[in-house]
């Protein structure tokens, strides 16, 4: 018996207002979130060059057989994905995810994903209960911020019988409840059509980068609410409830004995909470919280009831001004200024990249009151909530520069004359396509390289910790790192099957162009697609290549992800055809984009990283960059602080990497060799219409 | 204790005062023989293991109900859980989230209601509070008179028969021994150690009994930055140290 399915996908027509199914058989092969969502955009989206908020755009938004489940860390998360509206200069195809518990409900109510088409005449929000679908007005919601909606929805659901149990309808069995339902919603940014828009779930969970709160606003659509009283069909539950005891070795939940405290090194063995708690008031009391079935509950619960959920860049936005402004310590402010973000439903990375940007400007005396970019934004409260609360307002309803602002940076930086000049010293961030720096693409070139072929700010994490954070935090703090640099490319050789390559740990300045670099990144472009993004398994604690309490430091990865999988499907699947599937949806999705008319001659980055070395101050929260080198076969962690890349050599280099996927080396564009064998000979035929099939 | 005078004692005194003991140790004679009990007090005996809680520990991700349900039905499904954990994502700390564990009353006034005795202390696990699903006819008198919200019976919709806790007596999709002399699915998943499990009766006299506070002595705990105090607050000064206490 199949576990983890459903069996059904909804499809929605807000046009029309046509509820109806799809099966989820037809697109099982892919696995589920995102190669279901790319495979269903590719079938019901006909002409991919329309624009985001062409009411045609198809927005999947997707769970995986793992969801609501009890597989550690994938549980909560649902993928989102469609046109979205802030890719620049060409608004890609791409996704976006978010925690907390939305695709558990989507289970627990009898369904796969939900597939959203058209626009409503009014604006609707969709109720789900079980298999009971309606497309209300949003009357009284409209107008609400993320919080207010998601209460008012909650009152209209389960009134007052949220915390006992609340019956779906009158008959016995009908199936009954002590939860709330589970909303996505967008806020105030999302009803302007901000390009800057997200949509949040619960507290802090948030779809943040695509701008599709803005794709939401553009349907006329304010939320969709899924309760669900089912439960997920587990094809063997005693392997199951097993994998996840033996998950918790590798874990800090399975040492309260033996805890190793801190270091930077594994994601899934981190403490609970870290994704909060140094970043607000060390003196505020509070308490980790987590999504659906995690084991790590990497966020918190603040005793101000602010920000309760958030984390990571939801924080960094402001935390190091807040620090600045209060004498070196996070305080309450911090707090009250994510609330807001959160509440407003605005993207954490456009924002940083803003208030970089801003304050850069304004110290150039270019932005302010009477200046050329005239604003009466209160630069003198810059670290207290005051500004930022002036900064949201600005944006979401269009005063002054928060007119231009509202557009996403690219375009507010067009409109003003600036985008070559800032974005070629490099003030204004911009890494590629509208997505501001995450991390630096010219010392963490997987991440810029993944960036750069893809469609968005990767935002995996893999590597992150292990090539970037923990040497560079041990060569500041003077403590050895947790694995010499050598090892870490032992462990990677082993784990990062089918190329299994020690090489594809080398950042050194010949490394970074190299094939094996190459490798490292078509890795992560086919693992990420597959086991992060379809099957759902979370950014923060997957991969697991290395882990402190691992055998000689060796992580779960290649055993977990198949482990889980295989309990709750009753599948067979092997680690290595998860990565054939990754590389599949990974060519459906270069398809997509190439559709939408992506050359070779466009993948380029922005001006600063080929011209200005890398320091910090880029992003608010990096510090100088020590990674892994290969120098004369000899192995060391290094500074590599300083570089730039070199134009021919990430041309050259990008001919390697196309070279490896089997795509066209002058255009990027996939032959029909490489599609076939991946069996999407129909993607091939497609292209070959367009004329747009690599030879 | 001596031969004495019998005298009455409250139901409120007697268990409160008898402690971890239980009822069937008092019946049976022995050291306190000297008790002359009221008819009403003694009908059902004590259970031999409860489940305890801290809510300033938990993290609401729900993995117990997870766990919970699969151990027992096969499926993971939050409304088959025996426990049940409320959360208000936007409550404040330590508000916000609750966790409402099965108390194995002393006095269970769901064994009481049960007109077919489907819902019955199970001296073969224990005395633990549990359905037999072969008695239940479907009246949900149980989940009427649990005098707790949400109700710590629940009506199971696909094999139409109540269900409640049973500390994992009766788990039939673990590879563990549960019951009281075994393991508890939840407190071996949750990973915060948000659930304990004791042998001894907790008190009676509202909440205290069965949520205290796990936090304190945990390594874990004060490394990663959370307050221990009983009350949820930092028992060292306020941002004295990096880390928690």
């Amino acid at each position: 018996m199949t576990g983890g399915y459903t069996g059904k996908i909804l499809r929605i027509d807000l046009t029309t207002k046509a509820v109806s199914t799809i099966d989820t058989a037809k697109y099982e092969q892919y696995g589920g979130g995102h190669g279901i969502g790319s495979a269903i955009f590719w079938d019901l989206c006909k002409d991919k060059t329309i624009k985001a908020f062409d009411p045609a755009n198809v927005l999947t938004i997707m769970t995986s057989p793992l969801s609501g489940t009890l597989a550690p860390a994938v549980a909560g998360r649902t993928e989102l994905q469609g046109i979205g509206a802030q890719g620049y200069p060409v608004e890609w195809f791409t996704r976006s995810n978010f925690g907390g518990r939305f695709s558990g409900h989507l289970k627990y109510a009898g369904w796969d994903g939900v597939v959203i088409e058209g626009k409503s005449d009014k604006p609707v929000w969709i109720d789900i209960r079980n298999e009971k679908v309606e497309i209300v007005s949003a009357d009284g919601i409209w107008g609400l911020d993320t919080t207010e909606a998601q209460e008012e929805i909650w009152r209209r659901v389960e009134g007052s019988q949220v915390g006992d149990w609340n019956a779906l309808g009158s008959a016995r069995d009908g199936g009954r409840t002590t939860q709330r339902p589970a909303v996505l919603t967008m806020g105030h940014a999302g009803e302007t059509m901000s390009r800057m828009a997200a949509l949040l779930h619960d507290s802090g969970n948030g779809a943040g980068q695509g701008a599709f709160g803005a794709v939401f606003g553009s349907k006329n659509l304010k939320a969709i609410s899924v309760l669900g009283t089912g439960g997920v069909t587990i094809a063997d539950p005693k392997a199951l409830m097993d994998a996840r005891m033996w998950s918790m070795q590798y874990a800090v939940a399975g040492h309260e004995k033996d805890f190793i405290p801190a270091g930077i090194g594994s994601m899934f063995a981190a403490n609970p909470g870290s994704g909060a708690k140094a970043y607000g008031p060390s003196e505020q009391p509070a308490v980790p919280m987590g999504c659906l079935g995690c084991h790590k509950d990497c966020r918190v619960r603040w005793k101000s009831g602010a920000s309760n959920g958030s984390s990571c860049v939801d924080y960094f936005f402001y935390n190091s001004y807040d620090a600045a402004k209060h004498g070196g310590k996070q305080t309450q402010a911090i707090l009250d200024s994510t609330e807001m973000l959160q509440r407003a439903g605005l993207n954490s990375f456009q924002m940083e990249g803003a208030i970089l940007w801003l304050n850069a400007l304004n110290k150039l005396g270019i932005v302010g009151p009477g200046k050329q970019l005239d604003t009466d934004l209160p630069f003198d409260q810059l670290g207290e909530s005051s500004f930022v609360k002036a900064l949201i307002d600005k944006i979401v309803n269009k005063k002054d520069i928060g007119a231009d602002l509202h557009e996403g940076l690219a375009l507010a930086a067009v409109k003003w004359g600036r985008y070559d000049e800032d974005t070629k010293s490099g003030i204004l961030p911009l890494q590629t396509w509208n997505y501001p720096q995450h991390y630096d693409a010219r010392t963490e070139v997987e991440w810029g390289y993944g960036s750069l072929l893809g469609d968005r700010d990767i935002n995996e994490h893999d590597f992150n910790t292990l090539v970037f954070w923990s040497p560079s935090i041990a060569a500041l703090s003077g403590v050895q790192p947790p694995i010499t640099a050598e090892e870490l490319s032992a462990i990677m050789a082993e784990k990062l099957s089918p190329y299994n390559d020690p090489m594809m740990m080398d950042y050194s300045d010949e490394g970074i162009y190299s094939e094996a670099m190459a490798k490292l990144v078509a890795w992560h472009r086919h693992y990420t697609r597959f086991y992060k993004q379809s099957l759902a398994y979370c950014d923060w604690a997957w991969s697991d290549l290395y882990n402190q309490y691992g055998p000689k430091g060796r992580g779960m990865t290649g055993e977990g992800e198949p482990k889980f999988f295989n309990a709750v499907t009753g599948k067979k699947l092997t680690f290595a055809e998860g990565m054939e599937i990754g590389r599949k949806i990974w060519n459906l999705d270069r398809a997509i984009w190439i559709l939408q008319g992506r050359t070779r001659d466009m993948e380029v980055f922005t001006d600063y990283n080929y011209d200005v070395g890398a320091v910090p101050g880029f992003t608010t929260y990096e510090m100088p960059y020590v990674m892994p080198v290969n120098e004369n076969g000899v192995w060391s962690y290094k500074s590599v602080a300083g570089r730039k890349l070199d134009r021919q050599k990430v041309e050259d280099w990008k001919t390697l990497f196309f070279k490896l996927e089997g795509w066209d080396v002058k255009t990027g564009w996939p032959t029909r060799a490489t599609l076939s064998e991946l069996g999407l000979g129909f993607v091939a035929d497609e292209l070959e219409k367009q004329k747009k099939l690599g030879s | 204790m001596t031969d004495k005078e019998p005298k009455q004692v409250s139901r409120r005194e007697f268990v409160t005062t008898i402690g971890g003991v239980g009822v069937g140790a008092v019946l049976g004679g022995g050291l306190l023989r000297g008790y002359f009990l009221p008819d009403q007090v003694l009908a059902i005996p004590a259970s031999k293991g409860y489940l305890l809680v801290d809510t300033k520990k938990c993290a609401g991700c729900a993995s117990c109900m997870l766990a919970c349900s699969l151990v027992h039905t096969g499926e993971t499904n939050l409304s088959l859980s025996r426990i049940q954990i409320v959360n208000d994502p936007f409550g404040a700390f330590p508000s916000g989230v609750t966790q409402e564990q099965c108390r194995q009353c002393p006095f269970p006034a769901c064994v009481e209601a049960c007109p077919t005795g489907a819902l019955h202390a199970d001296a073969t696990n224990g005395n633990v509070r549990t359905v037999d699903p072969a008695k239940c006819i479907g009246c949900e008198r149980c989940i009427g008179a649990c005098p707790f919200s949400p109700a710590r019976v629940q009506w199971n919709p696909e094999e139409k028969h109540a269900q409640k806790c049973d500390l994992c007596a009766n788990a039939p999709h673990w590879s563990q021994k549960g019951g009281v002399g075994g393991k508890q699915a939840c407190v071996e998943v949750c990973p915060m150690h948000a659930i304990a499990f004791t042998k001894d009766i907790p008190l009676q006299n509202g909440d205290e009994g069965y949520q205290i506070n796990l936090r304190k002595g945990s390594v874990v705990w004060a490394a990663i930055g959370m307050p221990l105090g009983d009350d949820g607050e930092y028992t060292l000064a306020p941002g004295a140290l990096p880390i928690g206490g």
